[in-house]
């Protein structure tokens, strides 16, 4: 008996939407918007045949390779491997702790601040120059917003706490692996967790910018934001740079320097949202 | 001449009989040329448009929901001539070799 299935032919709503897909990351905006609105008009003709679509138009890929500006495309793809590449960086970095790049005219917890600062440059130029607007703001772009606002706030309230001058005296005075100990590692935790994650979360940002609307570049420079405040924390603890300082001092000394790049990156995401 | 100038050759062909809507153009093309998809033919025809030989516009489509109507601007027209005399040097130059 024979029990390979024969591939189901493509609905007018599925061949639809994965045109749109190909077509919304392969063209500029306006451009994929007109592609679309012909295909539509195209697909949902009275006298075409729904199970031969394929055959006629082609597979939806191929028919948006054969709409695409190779010039054009290119130079967007390049824009998105360095953009996805500075993600790659800061979540390996947040996940090993350490960087295998080591400049000497530079201290390496200022890493993750150049990679933020190219990204939140770049993408802003970028999608300002070229994306485009559609329809009101989502709302799970509001709710992925949100999550990545409270992971970030919560591990600077986490590294707030635990850098506390009196905090690290008791933990001077206790045993090691004890329960005050413990709470320095989960911010060890949040950091690593939370920064590949908040890089993901950029990543997906990313992508849904180019595709739907520009106004999910913002999720991609939140999420930018906190992985590179993870990774300048991560860095600094892991690079014992703070052991040369007062205990009073370490607080106030992470802090005057975590809150301008904070502040940076959510003013790149408000403009990122208008 | 190419095939994608054979293909433009009709396209245009069609159009300076009269204005036709997206199927209409594809449809006759794909039944003339059954190794092509009407996806390449739509971006031939997208092509012209971007190159200003063709133009559009909306207008109400048989009971049904408006549609995009594609018509020759003068430079389309001037391109028709070009790629018809291409094409009679090329049949003549074809036809001298005794191929009929």
């Amino acid at each position: 008996m024979n029990k390979l299935k024969t591939a189901e032919p493509l609905t007018r709503e599925q061949y639809l939407k994965k045109f749109s897909q190909a077509v919304r990351w392969r063209l500029p905006p306006q451009e994929s918007e007109e592609a679309i609105a012909d295909y539509r008009e195209l697909i949902y003709q009275p006298e075409r045949d729904r199970g031969k679509l394929v055959e006629e138009l082609g597979e939806p890929v191929q028919a948006a390779h054969l709409l695409t500006d190779v010039k054009t495309y290119r130079r967007w793809l390049k824009v998105f491997a360095v953009l996805a590449f500075g993600l790659f960086l800061l979540a390996k970095w947040n996940w090993m702790g350490w960087s295998d790049v080591h400049l000497s005219f530079a201290e390496q917890w200022w890493y993750p601040v150049w990679v933020m600062a190219v990204g939140l440059a770049l993408s802003l130029y970028w999608f300002r120059r070229h994306g485009q607007k559609n329809g009101p703001m989502s709302k799970w772009l509001m709710l992925s917003l949100v999550v990545v606002l409270a992971l970030g706030a919560g591990v600077l309230a986490w590294e707030w706490r635990v850098m506390d001058a009196e905090f690290l005296e008791c933990v001077a005075a206790e045993p090691f692996r004890g329960p005050l100990h413990k709470q320095i590692w989960v911010l060890g935790d949040l950091l690593m967790y939370g920064g590949a994650a908040c890089a993901l979360a950029a990543l997906a940002g990313l992508v849904l910018a180019k595709c739907y609307d520009r106004r999910w570049l913002a999720l991609y420079i939140l999420g930018l934001t906190v992985a590179a405040l993870c990774g300048f924390v991560t860095f600094q603890l892991k690079g014992m740079s703070l052991e040369y300082l007062e205990a009073n001092m370490i607080q106030a000394y992470l802090f005057s320097r975590l809150i301008p790049i904070g502040a940076a990156g959510l003013i790149g995401t408000g403009v990122a949202l208008c | 001449m190419l095939k994608k100038d054979l293909l433009e050759l009709c396209l245009l062909q069609l159009l300076s009989r009269g204005d036709k809507y997206g199927y209409e153009v594809l449809t006759p093309l794909r039944a003339a040329f059954p190794d092509t998809q009407e996806s390449a033919i739509y971006a031939l025809l997208r092509g012209l448009g971007k190159e200003k030989l063709t133009e559009w516009y909306m207008a109400p489509g048989g009971g049904g929901p408006d549609r995009k109507y594609y018509r020759l601007t003068p430079a389309g027209k001037d391109r028709l001539e070009e790629l018809c005399s291409d094409w009679r040097n090329m049949r003549d130059a074809i036809a001298s070799f005794g191929v009929e």
